[in-house]
């Protein structure tokens, strides 16, 4: 089969997990698939979105719930989008404020997350002034861990508590001047807060649902109709650099503080790994690009992030769910990959599993919620 | 409103809408707090630049609406031009300025007006529609409960809500939402 479209344009933002979009192309894995992509840097995931729309773009790094969302029109017109590739589980985390770190007092370093989730319900429950949280987009994992984890921890009065959107490379520059009291953004920029001493990691999105969806590589549904193949050769370059990141985490740090230091004139940064190891509490799992079959675009994740959006009426409550189907296509991935192990089902069981299981023919990590509240499917 | 990071360039298009007649009541800093000036100064229309971040900060508060919707026009340099036809063609997100001729400014914001209140006119036909879509369930709910533990037909309990709300002067579905909460209190549940 001979791909369609050779020239290739593909967005991301600068955050750790554009790594696979990146090591695929310096490690030549795209043009082995017979492509001459093209990276673009974006500054805003609007940006993403309306260049992919517009086809200025063939495919982005994207927040998991932008295809759904773009979909369903809620932000701006309706733009079908899909994914057939997840790119990574995990990878964003919640920084607070040194104040709101001194005011939480030695919880903050429970390892119970669930109890700093507690703790920081009842502070904001209690302050003399409107806490202030920052989340990277409207529709993002960033918003829903975020609101699910103040929620576990029983915050009721959401007057308390103003949500915010601020991009990631202005997350530690808010936090320092106080315009923000915390916020939930992707690595590095936890990292980066923590070095620039304005703030300090609380939980990591681990914590909140382990190996909760993340970043997917997303198009058009348009543009996968008329570019089935090359789509495929994309996704199989997406696959192979997943793979070698996670063989070669430590040549995959130094192209990430070089993407860093390029974009961002940053410094390499000093000992870290993936990012706030320093909180141990589910450090090894911080980032997971492929192992845990992390790659393959799970309906149950979906149907989460559309129960969030009803939720918290980004969507109305009588849009037909089959959107899940529509846009997650565990049928396109199951094409390209089937010559490798692939999960029995489109849909797993999300908050049961405390360790890793292997009941649907591949090793799954765990998926609990730190309420251990368990999804129902 | 004008948001841009490039300082030279955010001047150049601040002289632009001057000579055009518009006031530009400020041009934010990209570290500034953008929430709280756009919240306390509210303009009629914030222009950012295609390239800024702050794209994604300007949008969240538009689809919450809650500060004061308003337009949001993006501009962007002369080479985007085509991306910016088929942008307003599309009617995503906004209206794009192209380049930085005082000529054009002036027309493109006016249109970008324009459409934005036709879009906002829209936004709450559907709203007041979908308003009374969720009074008749809130009716039918409480209907239901007043047949379930009042031991009322449908007609009786219509009837019960309507006379209430008459006698206190209250919308029918007012008085519904009363009914549920009360009844909720009473049995502690639903339905």
């Amino acid at each position: 089969m001979t791909i369609e479209k050779k020239n290739i344009q593909l967005g991301y933002v600068t955050l750790t997990d554009s790594l696979p979009l990146i090591a695929a192309q310096h490690l030549g894995y795209f043009a082995a698939e017979g492509l001459n992509v093209s990276l673009s840097n974006e500054p805003s995931w609007a940006n993403i979105r309306d260049k992919t729309v517009l086809g200025e773009l063939d495919g982005a790094q994207m927040l998991a719930p932008m295809v759904l969302a773009s979909t369903l029109g809620s932000s701006g017109v309706a733009v079908p989008m899909l994914t057939m590739f997840s790119i990574n589980l995990n990878g964003n985390g919640m920084t607070v404020s040194n104040d709101l770190w001194a005011q939480l007092g030695e919880v903050a370093t429970s390892p119970e997350p669930l109890d700093v989730a507690r703790a920081m319900a009842n502070l904001i429950t209690r302050r003399d002034r409107i806490t202030t949280l920052a989340t990277v987009f409207p529709v993002s994992m960033h918003s829903y861990l975020l609101r699910y984890f103040l929620a576990a921890g029983g915050l009721h009065d959401w007057s308390r508590v103003r949500i915010v959107v601020v991009p990631p490379v202005r997350m530690v520059s808010h936090l320092k001047q106080g315009h923000i009291d915390g916020c939930c953004v992707g690595e590095p920029w936890n990292t980066m807060a923590e070095l620039a001493g304005v703030g300090r990691p609380l939980v990591t999105g681990y914590e909140i649902w382990q190996n909760a969806p993340e970043k997917v590589f997303g198009v058009t549904e348009a543009w996968a109709r008329s570019n089935p193949e090359t789509h495929r050769a994309i996704v199989r370059a997406l696959a192979r650099s997943s793979r070698w990141i996670e063989e070669n985490p430590g040549d995959a740090l130094l192209m990430r503080d070089r993407q860093l230091q390029v974009r961002e004139g940053m410094e390499p940064l000093p000992n870290v790994k993936w990012g706030l190891d320093r909180t141990h509490r589910g450090a090894e799992h911080f980032h997971v690009f492929h192992k845990y079959a992390a790659n393959f675009p799970w309906r149950s994740h979906a149907r989460w992030i559309f129960a969030q959006m009803q939720a918290w009426n980004q969507i109305p409550t009588d849009v037909d769910p089959g959107v899940v189907a529509r846009c997650y296509r565990t049928d396109l991935y199951r094409e390209v990959f089937a010559e490798s192990a692939l999960p029995v089902e489109d849909d797993k069981p999300e908050g049961v599993h405390r360790a890793e299981w292997n009941d649907l023919g591949v090793t799954l990590g765990p998926d609990l919620f730190l309420d251990r509240q368990i999804e129902s499917k | 409103m004008l948001v841009d990071d490039e300082p030279a360039r955010a001047a150049l298009l601040e002289r632009a809408l001057t000579d055009t007649g518009f006031r530009v009541l400020g041009r934010i800093d990209p570290e500034e707090d953008l929430v709280a000036v756009v919240s306390r100064v509210q303009p009629d229309v914030t222009i950012v630049a295609l390239d800024s971040p702050s794209r994604d900060t300007l949008e969240d508060m538009a689809s919450l609406s809650r500060d004061n919707p308003h337009p949001i026009v993006m501009f962007t340099a002369e080479n985007d031009v085509e991306t910016m036809r088929a942008a307003m063609r599309n009617g995503v997100s906004a209206y794009i300025v192209d380049g930085l001729e005082p000529g054009r400014v002036r027309s493109i914001v006016d249109v970008a007006v324009a459409r934005f209140r036709e879009f906002q006119a829209l936004r709450e036909e559907l709203d007041i529609a979908r308003c009374e879509l969720e009074d008749r369930r809130v009716l039918e709910r409480a209907k239901r409960l007043l047949m379930a533990h009042r031991d009322m037909t449908e007609k009786q309990a219509y009837e019960a809500l309507r006379k209430m709300s008459m006698d206190r002067s209250q919308r029918i579905v007012d008085v519904a939402r009363n009914v549920i909460e009360i009844m909720q209190l009473v049995s502690g549940n639903d339905d």
